[in-house]
């Protein structure tokens, strides 16, 4: 942490004995004059469901960007990831839209080897319970089935480990829960989950670990020990400004 | 044998345009999934200004408009990955900026511009045989480009992002769809012409679209679609006795058109 700064607030550790996947250590983003990312370290386990929270701008995509590895830490700071496969699956508007039809499988088949490509795929799309529709267009499927399918797509060819970038916005509530039951079974089955969200609510009830950023961490560790109302006027406050200015200036406009 | 095929210009024009409407509706698949649809309308206007300064050097227009259409490819991509201007203000500027030159330089090679108009809408008579290998040259090496980096490109195709993460070299791979989408475009200004090649990338891919379900679907599709309108239009070119560019586009408009009416 640079000096100056709130230290952020560490609960007992959940990961005694698990393999380390991901090392962020002392990590900087500064395109310009102002943080992206300050000084960020972070470790992730395996096993764990790790729920990243933060307001707009608060450096959560860049964060998993860079540990994905397709953005470099400038202008310091070192990230180890030791996973045998990474999954992502991307903010719903980044799903393909585009005007040529792909289909499902062909979707979920991307990024695999020609040979195992359409067994692993199929199975892939058994396991989020999208097999029948493996031969429909991808943009024909509702907004959490695609999403679904981007889960199919990120765990083909055998994923350890799965980073999700607030993967549920617009998407109608019972959706989100057939969502979300999926990633709990998958971390059940032993799939290391890295997720990116708005919605504090759902994260807190469904990970195992939560970390809250704003340019830095600000809270490292249990949902259980996650002090809502010490976070969240923190988290949200300039915004909540924001909002504020804005509905005053209508009011005088 | 239909009387057609005796002239041995037609026969030329008839494998010409089937090595077109083999491969160029492929390419088209990637451009249109990416929203590149234009791309092929701006690197023709510029091929068109390597044909002119070929007229006036005395160089084969082929020759002197590949170099300069792949520059011309190289820098739109380079301009698009570095968010250096906008996609579609490159493509404007580059395509006014190609056919000015074009026609500046067509007219300083005084007596080439009947010539010039053939690089312009296609022409079934003046499709030589040094234009044939030319374009199966180009035709094998968007066979080959695309037969070996078709999940790549596909990955590509469904989002950028994702196909780094999966270790694809995207940067490397795009600059080499658009240099290859630059040969192809120069060798085929013979037979489709330069105003409308984009026409046949785009048109037998949005038709089959409206049919398909898949992606590999969409590219037989439109290569069946791009071969009937070739193969049609080069028969009302010679019989009618018009540019052989239009009654191609024609005949994949008429497809389009119907593609359409049946999916309602």
């Amino acid at each position: 942490m640079s000096k100056g700064k709130t230290s952020p607030t560490f609960a007992p550790p959940l990961h005694a004995n698990k393999r380390l996947l991901i090392d962020v250590d002392n990590v900087s983003v500064r395109p310009q004059e102002e943080h992206i990312l300050d000084a960020v370290s972070l470790c992730v386990h395996a096993g764990e469901f790790v729920g990243l929270i933060g307001p707009n701008g608060a450096g959560k995509t860049t964060l998993l960007k860079a540990i994905l590895g397709i953005l470099a830490p400038k202008p310091s700071g070192r990230i180890a990831a030791t996973w045998h496969r990474a999954g992502y699956v991307p903010q719903r508007g980044q799903l393909y839209n585009g005007l040529v039809p792909m289909s499902v499988l062909e979707v979920v088949s991307l990024g695999l080897g020609r040979s195992q490509a359409k067994t692993d795929a199929l199975r892939a799309l058994e396991s989020v319970g999208m097999a029948p529709q493996a031969s429909m267009r991808f943009t024909e499927l509702s907004g959490g089935q695609q999403q679904r399918v981007a889960i199919a797509k990120a765990l083909a060819g055998n994923a350890d480990i799965l980073m999700l970038d607030e993967p549920m916005t617009g998407v109608d509530e019972r959706a989100q829960a057939e969502f979300y039951a999926i990633l709990r079974s998958l971390q059940q089955r032993g799939i290391t989950i890295l997720m990116v969200s708005h919605d504090v609510d759902t994260v807190l009830s469904l990970v195992t670990r939560v970390i809250c950023l704003n340019r830095t961490i600000l809270y490292d560790g249990s949902p259980e020990h996650f002090d809502i109302d010490t976070y969240m006027p923190k988290l949200y406050k300039e915004q909540h400004l924001r909002l504020h200015h804005h509905h005053e200036g209508s009011k005088h406009a | 044998m239909p009387d057609i095929l005796t002239y041995d210009f037609m026969v030329r024009a008839f494998i010409a345009g089937l090595l077109v409407a083999l491969t160029v509706p492929v390419l088209g698949g990637f451009l249109v999934a990416r929203r590149y649809s234009l791309i092929a309308d701006s690197l023709a206007h510029v091929s068109l200004a390597g044909v002119g300064a070929g007229l006036l050097f005395g160089i084969a227009p082929i020759a002197a408009a590949v170099p300069l259409t792949v520059g011309g490819a190289v820098l739109l991509e380079w301009l698009r990955q570095k968010k250096r201007m906008s996609g579609e203000i490159g493509l404007a500027i580059l395509m006014s900026s190609g056919l000015a030159v074009a026609v500046v330089l067509a007219n300083l090679a005084h007596g080439a511009n009947v010539d010039f108009s053939s690089y312009l809408f296609g022409s079934i008579t003046t499709t030589t045989l040094n234009d044939l290998w030319w374009l199966a040259l180009a035709a094998s090496g968007v066979a080959a480009v695309i037969g070996i980096h078709y999940r790549a490109y596909m990955h590509i195709a469904y989002d950028e992002e994702s196909a780094r993460i999966a270790g694809y070299r995207v940067t490397g791979l795009n600059y080499l769809l658009a240099a290859i989408t630059a040969v192809i475009v120069v060798c085929s200004l013979r037979i489709v012409g330069g105003l409308l090649i984009s026409a046949l990338l785009v048109m037998p891919v949005v038709t089959a679209s409206t049919i398909a379900t898949s992606f590999r679907q969409t590219l037989v599709f439109a290569v069946i679609a791009a071969t009937i309108a070739v193969l049609a239009g080069l028969v009302i070119s010679f019989y009618a006795g018009v540019a052989a560019g239009g009654a191609i586009v024609l005949s994949a408009l008429a497809l389009l058109v119907g593609s359409f009416a049946w999916r309602r």
